[in-house]
């Protein structure tokens, strides 16, 4: 990636024509227009639907309620951390970050295997009919995440599914295991949409280095490990950080399993507690807890983009 | 480039003074003058959301009456499946709906987010008061008696609804009091099937059965709310069906699910203690048993008694900021007193009104198929005048049922009991009350 935003710029300046260029500022205000222009509609897109609810959210964040008597309206006043003084005390809250960091380990490196293995696969050239399960793979994803969940809650039920030999041998919904029937949904929607991923940066492997490898008298395997692998790793890190950041806003998921699911809670993921604390109506506290979480996500995934560019540049 | 981050350091700043300001402007209200007086100008355009099944319907005869009030209803899923997270989001952007349906149990959660217009300043409506059966008036008026948050529109009396086929085939007797209802489910269990399930994930049906022994969750003297989810009332009631859960003798399928409705289809659960808009739930959700569902009073606590609990009730409010009030209220009353709406409503959706009159609505005297052509309507407004008064919601009542459900779901799984259950949901209702600066004694 930072290769290439090196090459890129020199190539671009000799597009300047530079007999006509006359006095270098002109060409270099004309240049900021043209940037204005074109950055503006991201801009604006980007202040209105990102930076300001995220700003809203922080200082609704460090606001308290006031009020008089019983029924008496409520008044906002300016209460600091208070609400983080809540958040950071409450326990189930982070029994459900803990809760969402055990599913993350389990369940993005299982996820991001199959989806590698489909990917080389489907790249090996050893499977006809390529563009068939490409789209096969990645259907589940165009499912709705709702959609999904209330199908697989149906598979898992002990008396409607039509596996009933297991589910009636194995509860599928119970305390010690809906965190991982809700996995195998999260992973059955995910992976087609990781592969395209993975398998797109395969496509723009040059060929010539699989042909110089395979004189050099390297099998499928050893390719696929020694050059495949390395030179598709900033994908796979790519999609790792997009589920991470999925696993702790896991939501839609189990707010559905929670009207069947006995085991799940309101508080059971991260974000379930801002959904019920917004539903009270508290908005605040649910502010703060939303900048927590946010903040949360952020460190994690910019600890392991940290820890993969190390590791790739000594 | 430079300009631009200017630009959007300017943008930045100033959402946060707008955000910071607006609402501390906002707060003194509470004060403003709540005046009702009709628009007199052209036609008025009012918005409603509702999820009654059905309501589009009602609605439609009221505007084909009443050019000059038009009446757009909006659907929504019912109110704590997200329409009340809406009118909260809503209100708190200040494009409520005028009017909009919220349960009686959810009114004091919507008067203390200063959300409801005080209907009472309508004199059409301070004068309809007395058509109202009294416990739904003051399920509105919320401890004032000068003051009228909303239109009461339904009730939700409760029954048994019992599978009579089966029973007489079993030689079980229809249980009259508590006690014989769980003598009956073990012999109902002997025989293949439970008596019913435990809701854990609907609060609001363990509240009609506390309602109906007495409990009483809330109190308000104007200083102070009470919360007393463990009061002795509710805590036999708690205690019994834990001993349900604890024998195997009702089951844990949770409720509103298509599970649910299969158990009640194939014979699973025979019966089923529901408030009078169950009849529409048992009829669409268990098909294959039309004609065998009959419907008897609620059993007792001590034989001889006649107690009846509540479960449900809409109220039809006004929302603060609805700038035609009148007109609002004009239409709220036609929907809640009208024969021709109240049998519409009892039509589409099973619907109980909460008028006095509407006892005699001749579509109540009617029999109904699914039950054999048995008059249950008869059983229900029975059960509607047997309901004890005083029963008084909380402020907060989402989180309440929210934690509560919480831990019912762990004592139906073996972790905890209800009364724990309730404990817990006593501590986080009282400190959800604390942390939006509610006075709680």
């Amino acid at each position: 990636m930072t290769q290439v935003a090196t090459t890129q710029p020199p190539q671009a300046e000799p597009a300047v024509p530079i007999e006509r260029a006359g006095p270098a500022r002109r060409g270099r205000h004309r240049y900021a227009r043209a940037v204005t222009v074109f950055v503006a509609p991201f801009a604006v897109l980007f202040l209105l639907f990102y930076v300001v609810p995220i700003v809203y959210a922080v200082v609704q964040s460090l606001y308290v309620v006031q009020r008089t008597g019983t029924y008496g309206p409520a008044q906002e006043v300016f209460g600091g951390l208070a609400q983080y003084r809540l958040v950071f005390s409450d326990g189930p809250f982070w029994a459900s970050v803990g809760r969402m960091l055990a599913f993350g380990a389990v369940q993005v490196p299982i996820m991001l295997g199959i989806a590698l293995a489909l990917a080389l696969l489907l790249d090996s050239g050893l499977v006809t009919g390529r563009r068939f399960f490409r789209l096969a793979f990645f259907v589940p994803y165009a499912v709705p995440g709702v959609v999904a969940a209330i199908m697989w809650g149906f598979l898992y039920s002990p008396n409607l599914s039509p596996l009933k030999p297991i589910t009636s041998t194995v509860d599928l919904l119970s305390a010690d295991t809906v965190l991982w029937s809700i996995a195998n949904v999260v992973t059955w929607v995910y992976v087609g949409y990781n592969m395209l991923i993975i398998y797109s940066a395969l496509m723009a492997i040059p060929t010539e280095l699989h042909e110089a490898a395979r004189i050099d008298g390297a099998g499928r395997l050893w390719i696929a490990w020694s050059i495949k692998i390395p030179l598709v790793m900033p994908a796979i890190v790519l999609t790792t950080v997009f589920s991470i950041i999925g696993t702790l806003q896991l939501l839609a998921e189990p707010q559905v399993f929670r009207s069947f699911s006995s085991a799940v809670s309101s508080t059971y993921t991260p974000n379930l507690t801002v959904f019920s604390l917004s539903a009270i109506p508290n908005f605040n506290l649910a502010a703060a807890f939303s900048v927590v979480l946010a903040l949360t996500t952020f460190v994690l995934s910019f600890a392991f983009l940290k820890s993969t560019q190390r590791r790739s540049n000594p | 480039m430079s300009a631009l981050l200017r630009t959007i350091g300017v943008l930045l700043t100033s959402a946060v003074a707008v955000t910071a300001c607006s609402s501390p402007d906002a707060a003194p209200g509470g004060t403003t003058a709540s005046a009702c007086a009709p628009a007199g100008d052209g036609p008025v355009t009012l918005t409603f959301t509702s999820w009654i099944p059905g309501i589009e319907q009602v609605v439609q005869a009221w505007n084909a009456k009443n050019p000059d009030i038009q009446v757009k209803v909006q659907t929504g899923p019912n109110g704590n499946g997200g329409t009340y997270q809406n009118f909260f989001n809503q209100l708190k952007a200040g494009n409520a709906p005028d009017l909009g349906q919220i349960e009686y149990d959810a009114l004091p959660g919507f008067r203390v987010q200063d959300g409801l217009f005080d209907l009472a300043a309508c004199d059409i409506v301070a004068q309809a008061k007395d058509q109202f059966v009294p416990w739904t008036w003051d399920q509105v008026s919320l401890g004032d008696p000068k003051a009228a948050y909303g239109v009461p529109q339904d009730t939700g009396p409760m029954a048994l609804f019992y599978r009579a086929d089966l029973f007489e085939k079993n030689g079980i007797a229809v249980p009259a009091t508590w006690q014989e209802y769980a003598a009956a489910a073990e012999k109902v269990k002997a025989a293949g099937g439970y008596i019913t399930n435990f809701s854990q994930s609907d609060v609001n049906q363990f509240a009609g059965l506390a309602w109906q022994a007495g409990g009483r969750w809330f109190g308000n003297d104007g200083q102070k709310w009470t919360v007393s989810l463990t009061d002795d009332k509710t805590t036999k009631v708690a205690q019994y069906w834990q001993d349900l859960i604890d024998r195997k003798l009702v089951s844990s399928v949770p409720p509103w699910t298509a599970e649910w409705d299969n158990a009640y289809n194939t014979d699973q659960a025979w019966t089923w203690v529901s408030a009078v808009w169950g009849a529409n739930s048992i009829a669409s959700g268990a098909p294959k048993t039309a004609g065998k569902w009959r419907v008897a009073p609620m059993p007792q606590w001590a034989a001889g008694e006649t107690a009846a609990g509540n479960w449900g009730g809409s109220s039809t409010a006004v929302f603060k900021g609805s700038k035609h009030p009148y007109e609002a209220a004009k239409f709220a009353l036609w929907l809640n007193t009208s024969e021709e709406a109240l049998t519409l409503l009892n039509q589409k959706a099973n619907l109980y009104p909460a008028t006095k009159a509407g006892a005699n609505l001749p579509a109540l005297a009617d029999g109904v198929a699914f039950y054999g052509d048995q008059k249950i309507y008869e059983i229900f407004a029975k059960a509607s005048t047997q309901v004890p008064a005083g029963f008084t919601w909380g402020p907060a009542m989402t989180a309440t049922y929210a934690n509560a459900s919480d831990g019912f779901k762990a004592a139906v799984s073996g972790k905890g009991t209800l009364v724990d259950a309730l404990t817990g949901a006593q501590t986080f209702t009282v400190q959800t009350l604390k942390n939006q600066a509610i006075p709680v004694a």
